[in-house]
């Protein structure tokens, strides 16, 4: 299973589950990080961490640990 | 203020996503200039205002902070969405007007679902069209209706396209006192499962409501064929508007480069600090100049006794202080309002999380923090966006050592006396030398306070990162211009008056009670005299009792109580700093320049009852160092307390950075001392 932060540039995936276990879930469902989704993993910052998505047509950056629990295809 | 909640006039309460153009929507409706700006986040703190006359529509006007959703992700923002269905003041709204982005639809609808559940009446304000239409796209505000079942109006609070529609359909619902107001508002439980499904009946209500424009216009209703067929054909497939500009994505590959992003960052803000200081310069001369001017012409007119010593150096001294600074304060506002426009703040947030989450702070910590370069109070305000509140503790810990505006009139003469005349550029070097030094400390500072953790702030919970990076703008320079003006102007509002009332006071106890001071002038020339009766009232006045005190502490800085009356009074705002110490060490002003002349006065001054000169290298060195970690402002102090919920956190504020500040101060003077430094 391949979480969302181990895409590699210019890569799209679909989005297949969020793991509710992580303190931040909600939120990174509620900021539109549904299963279904699209996403494609678009720059990371100098210390590789946070990264930023693509999302509904919106750029959002993560930590790489929430990236972590959005599992993908 | 407020005496309205027995809900005469109706109250209209803003809500909707960070960065939905709630405040410029509230701005073009109240006719006020609250801050806008392209961060998630700019507004942290509820504002009333009120339609403007020409509506036709007596209401109440409240502007919310941002919010993704009702389901609160901090104790902030539990207060915040609290205070959206029942505020302690204005009670429960009769309407919210819910601000959504039209480029970011199914995100945004998310909110509108939840407040459909909360027995509230709403309508919708569809903002942002204009950029689906630079895109070729548009939305049908109708359709959108139906199938929300209520009231959608495209606004753009910019323009003030759709405003008078708007407010229409406001009146339809307030004028007529046809509404009732909603008693048993509550916020229902939203199950975190149930989230899926929302998103996925907004995406069906986005594909049916966004269609592609063509480049000619069409009939309307062949318009509306086509875009049925559109729709049965992008049912499935993604809509293409949907896509980051390119634009954003282009200077994104270069802005977050993975290797240099944090460098170009890094450069970015010391370019901000140097020409601060650079393109403020010719300003400040001309400024200074002038109040020089003035206090020389009333010295003249009213003569050299107490009376004209009052105006030239009470009162004028006192204003110039002030306002010599202003042009630097304006260049700062000036700067951070156009980075902030862009839309970089967010991207420079993100480069810096991991560093400042090494140290028990978060990105997120970055905005209030460079805001505290310009005054520490919106800064502390700021801090609001920080869910974590540790973090957000920490965070508000160190907020008092970035080097606020107030500080910069301080510097300046500092520096002023340290470097030789008309050397500007070196002055620019110096400057922004202080500030990293600044930051560096704060950064020490809370590392330390970090790994003292618990003891010192007790608290903890999960530490997030998420962020919305705004696509990229060219600044909007008619806005950055006027939240420079209301910035610059709150500034002056603030610190005006007590600069001024506290230079009068100064004024007095140096003055009095000694105030006709009788010496032996035979064979001395006027500015002798002067001197000579300046120095013998200060060292009978009352402020010479109280500086006393003050001796046992300052000598050990190779200072006397005559700057430690300025340090004092330092305390309730820094720049009376400046004030004082013209009140205190100037005597006549031979000099062109407010500044000038006070550093002439210093370069003469010598330590009370010896030949040796008071202001040296290392004792300016070592006020230089003073202020850079002294915790000296009252409203600071204030603001401190009720942002982090105590008296704690201000009070080993002020231990903690008046320790450090004196003892840094101490060993700084002797060491440059004890290697020969004076
Ligand atoms: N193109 C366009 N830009 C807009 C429109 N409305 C607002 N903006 C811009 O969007 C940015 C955010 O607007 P704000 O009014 O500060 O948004 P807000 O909802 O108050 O944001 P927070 O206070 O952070 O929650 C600003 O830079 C505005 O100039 C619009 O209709 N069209
Ligand atoms: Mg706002």
């Amino acid at each position: 299973m391949r979480s969302a932060s181990q895409l590699k540039f210019g890569e799209k995936v679909l989005i297949k589950n969020i793991d509710s276990s992580h303190p931040s879930s909600r939120r990174i469902l509620e900021i539109g990080f549904t299963p279904g989704q699209e996403i494609e993993l678009m720059n990371v910052s100098t210390f590789n961490d946070p990264l930023a998505f693509s999302i509904r047509g919106t750029l959002i950056a993560l930590r790489r640990n929430e990236a972590d629990c959005i599992e993908v295809e | 203020m407020i005496q309205h909640k027995s809900s005469e006039i109706p109250l209209i309460t803003l809500v909707g996503p960070p960065n939905s153009g709630k405040t410029t929507l509230f701005n073009n409706l109240s006719g006020s200039n609250y801050k806008t700006v392209n961060y998630p986040g700019a507004t942290v703190e509820y504002s009333l205002g009120k339609l403007l006359p020409k509506f036709g529509l007596k209401a109440n006007l409240l502007d919310s902070p941002g919010i993704v959703s009702l389901v609160p992700n901090s104790p902030d923002e539990e207060v915040s969405i609290k205070s959206l269905f029942s505020h302690p003041e204005l009670g429960t709204p009769d309407i919210f007007v819910i601000t959504i982005d039209a480029s970011q639809l199914s995100r945004h609808l998310l909110l509108v679902n939840q407040i459909k559940k909360c027995n509230i009446n709403f309508i919708i304000a569809l903002t942002m069209s204009d950029i689906l239409n630079r895109k070729n796209y548009d939305v049908d505000q109708v359709k959108l209706g139906e199938l929300l079942d209520c009231e959608v109006i495209k606004v753009n609070g910019r323009t003030g396209n759709g405003i008078p529609e708007l407010v229409i359909r406001l009146n339809k619902y307030l004028g007529s006192n046809g509404i009732k107001k909603c008693n048993n508002t509550k916020i229902p439980k939203f199950p975190a499962e149930e989230l899926i499904d929302v998103f996925k009946k907004n995406e069906l209500i986005e594909s049916q409501v966004i269609f592609e424009l063509n480049g000619s216009k069409l009939e309307p209703n062949i318009e509306r064929a086509n875009r049925q067929l559109k729709i049965l054909v992008n049912q499935k497939s993604k809509i293409e508007c949907y896509k980051i500009d390119e634009k954003t994505i282009r200077i994104d590959k270069l802005l977050l480069h993975k290797s240099w992003g944090l460098l170009f960052f890094l450069f970015v803000m010391t370019l901000t600090f140097t020409s601060i200081f650079w393109l403020a310069e010719p300003l400040i001369v001309l400024v200074d100049n002038i109040f020089g001017f003035l206090a020389n012409q009333s010295l003249k007119l009213f003569g050299y006794g107490w009376f004209g010593d009052l105006i030239a150096n009470g009162v004028i001294s006192g204003t110039g202080s002030i306002l010599v600074f202003v042009p630097q304060i304006i260049i700062l506002f000036l700067i951070l309002g156009t980075l902030e426009d862009t839309g970089y703040l967010a991207r420079g947030a993100m480069l810096i999380d991991k560093p400042l989450s090494k140290i028990g702070l978060n990105g997120k910590s970055f905005v209030p923090m460079l805001s505290g370069f310009a005054c520490a109070i919106p800064a502390l305000l700021a801090t609001r966006t920080i869910p974590n509140r540790r973090e957000r503790l920490l965070t508000i810990f160190i907020i008092p050592l970035m080097s606020c505006s107030a500080r910069l009139p301080v510097y300046a003469l500092l520096l002023a006396f340290l470097l030789p005349p008309k050397n500007s550029w070196l002055g620019g070097f110096l400057l922004a030398g202080i500030y990293i030094f600044s930051i560096a400390s704060s950064i020490v500072i809370a590392s330390i306070v970090n790994k003292l953790k618990n003891r010192l702030i007790n608290t903890i919970d999960n530490s997030s990162f998420i962020l919305e990076l705004p696509a990229y703008r060219s600044p909007k320079f008619r806005v950055v211009i006027n939240n420079t003006y209301i910035s610059t102007l709150t500034y002056l509002k603030k610190a005006g008056p007590i600069i001024l009332i506290l230079s009068l006071f100064l004024w007095l106890i140096t003055t009095f009670p000694n105030i006709n001071t009788k010496i032996e002038a035979k064979g001395l020339n006027q500015e002798e005299i002067l001197r000579i009766t300046k120095t013998e009232r200060l060292s009978k006045s009352y402020a010479a009792d109280l500086g006393k005190i003050l001796e046992p502490v300052m000598t050990p800085l190779g200072m006397d109580w005559r700057v430690g009356i300025s340090l004092i009074a330092s305390f309730a705002a820094r720049e009376v700093f400046v004030s004082s110490m013209a009140l205190i060490f100037k005597v006549t002003s031979d000099e062109n320049t407010l500044q000038s002349s006070i550093v002439t006065a210093m370069r003469d001054a010598k330590l009370e009852g010896t030949e040796d000169y008071l202001f040296t290298t290392s004792t300016i060195i070592g006020l230089i160092i003073y202020f850079v970690f002294a915790m000296q402002c009252l409203s600071t102090v204030a603001v401190a307390r009720k942002e982090s919920g105590g008296w704690r956190i201000p009070i080993l504020q002020i231990l903690v950075f008046s320790t450090i500040a004196y003892f840094l101060t101490f060993i700084a003077v002797n060491g440059l001392r004890a290697i020969g430094l004076n």
